[in-house]
């Protein structure tokens, strides 16, 4: 009795432990399956537009690609659930995706941010004081 | 190991040294040398532009260097955009929603033609500068604000008009000015011309606030007590050169002063690199005649003293030039 009952706890063990292998390599498996595919528009003052050349980066990594000329993308990794992209180009505020298991085609429509465009001449002129004629 | 060792060398360095000096241990050449050899027609892919130009160097400020360097030495100004815009953004000065309806039109013509042909304005260097720096994970802003030339009328100017960039490394806070660095404009003749000025980047906050006046005061880097409007819209006026060879302008505090004949008038500088005294010259202009003088100079180190005594009444322009450069002008106002 003593040794059966030593064999089905250890056979209940390895089953356990197996499912739980099975349960990490599936889920695993999964989660590095998307392929994730996209297109980036911006929304400016009166309308939506393509936007070429936005930068599309995994956070906290060196890994990332560009919009081509229709805004789209595909991204050069298989990414995981969870996983986050931030999304810029220049004059519209970042944006972060989360990835989530529907997220193999994801669009992205960036807010213009409100920064106004200047700019100042640096001619080098020397100045001369405007005199009043006398 | 000698990577940590490395960074906490640079940190007590940071604490020890003044702002400018702060990478003077760096030697950038290599750095500007990468800048200098990587090549980008458009850019479209600024990610590996910027993994271009800095997979081989191993330290944020050299990283930030070279992005900073391939900007200045790439990136136009692009005359057509500034004047279009200038003209633009004072016709709807009192319409704020013709303005920001203009702005926004106006920023989308900008990118495409930054991306697409390399030429900009000053907002754009900026928001170049800081989206390349992002990438490699350096975090700099961009500031707005008032920058002073010789062209800029400070009592008619009711808005900014102009943008530079703060950066931090190393925890710490620095200006630079891509724009003004790159090279130098004719506006008569709407044309530019690269000639970088190395005096703009990582710029000693007090000679930068001469010429930059930020919307966020905190971005001047300096105790708000000494960085009001009124002091910076009445200070001398410096020129591009200036950052080239001045560390520091002491004294005089004002671009204008009131004296009386036969007075003795002393300005002070420090400057980045000692000169002799037959290099600095004043240039002394009274709306009609114009004479260059050797004046009284005393150096002592690299801190340099100038004097004059006005023997005439009048009204003066005084430049001051160190090894023929147009460093800063003042006017005086001569009484009997």
């Amino acid at each position: 009795m003593k040794t059966l009952k030593k064999v089905s706890i250890r056979k209940s063990t390895l089953i356990f432990l197996s499912f739980l292998f099975a349960l990490v390599c599936t889920t695993n498996l999964k989660a590095q399956e998307i392929q994730v595919k996209g297109i980036v528009k911006g929304q400016t003052f009166e309308k939506i537009e393509i936007l070429k050349g936005a930068n599309i980066f995994l956070k906290g990594t060196k890994i990332g690609t560009s919009s081509n000329k229709k805004g789209e993308f595909n991204f050069p990794q298989k990414l995981n659930v969870g996983d986050v992209l931030e999304i810029s180009y220049l004059g519209f505020l970042k944006k972060r995706v989360t990835i989530k298991k529907s997220s193999s085609f994801i669009k992205i429509t960036l807010q213009e941010d409100d920064n106004q465009m200047l700019g100042a001449l640096n001619s080098g002129k020397r100045h001369k004081t405007k005199r009043q004629k006398e | 190991m000698p990577k940590i060792k490395l960074w906490i060398f640079l940190i007590f360095v940071n604490l020890s040294f003044a702002q400018q000096s702060d990478f003077s241990h760096i030697d950038f050449s290599k750095a500007d040398n990468i800048a200098k050899t990587v090549k980008s027609k458009r850019l479209y892919e600024l990610h590996k532009l910027t993994y271009s130009l800095t997979k081989n160097l191993n330290t944020d400020i050299e990283k930030f260097r070279a992005i900073y360097i391939w900007i200045c030495n790439n990136i136009a100004n692009d005359f057509g955009l500034y004047s279009l815009n200038e003209k633009k953004r004072k016709r709807f000065l009192k319409d704020s929603v013709k303005l920001k309806k203009w702005n926004s039109k106006f920023k989308k013509k900008l990118f495409k033609k930054l991306l697409k042909k390399k030429r900009t304005i000053c907002t754009g260097y900026a928001y170049l500068l800081k989206e390349m720096s992002a990438i490699v994970g350096i975090k700099s802003k961009m500031i707005n604000g008032i920058g002073r030339t010789s062209s800029v009328d400070l009592s008619g100017l009711a808005m900014p008009n102009h943008t530079w960039n703060a950066v931090k490394l190393n925890d710490k806070w620095y200006l630079c000015d891509p724009t003004w660095a790159t090279g130098i404009s004719f506006p008569e003749e709407g044309t530019f011309k690269f000639m970088y000025n190395e005096g703009y980047f990582l710029t000693e906050p007090k000679l930068f606030f001469l010429n930059h006046f930020p919307l966020e005061k905190k971005y001047t880097l300096l105790d708000e007590k000494t960085t009001s409007f009124k002091g910076f819209t009445e200070a001398p006026l410096l020129y591009g050169d200036a950052y080239t060879v001045l560390k520091r302008h002491i004294f005089p505090e004002k671009m204008h002063h009131n004296l009386n004949k036969n007075d003795t008038f002393s300005f002070k500088y420090q400057l980045i690199k000692k000169t002799i005294p037959n290099k600095v010259k004043l240039v002394i202009d009274s709306g009609t005649l114009e004479r260059t003088i050797q004046p009284k100079v005393d150096i002592q180190n690299e801190y340099l003293t100038v004097q004059h005594t006005f023997k005439t009444k009048g009204f003066f322009d005084v430049h001051l030039y160190i090894e023929k450069k147009l460093i800063a002008t003042y006017t005086f106002n001569i009484e009997n």
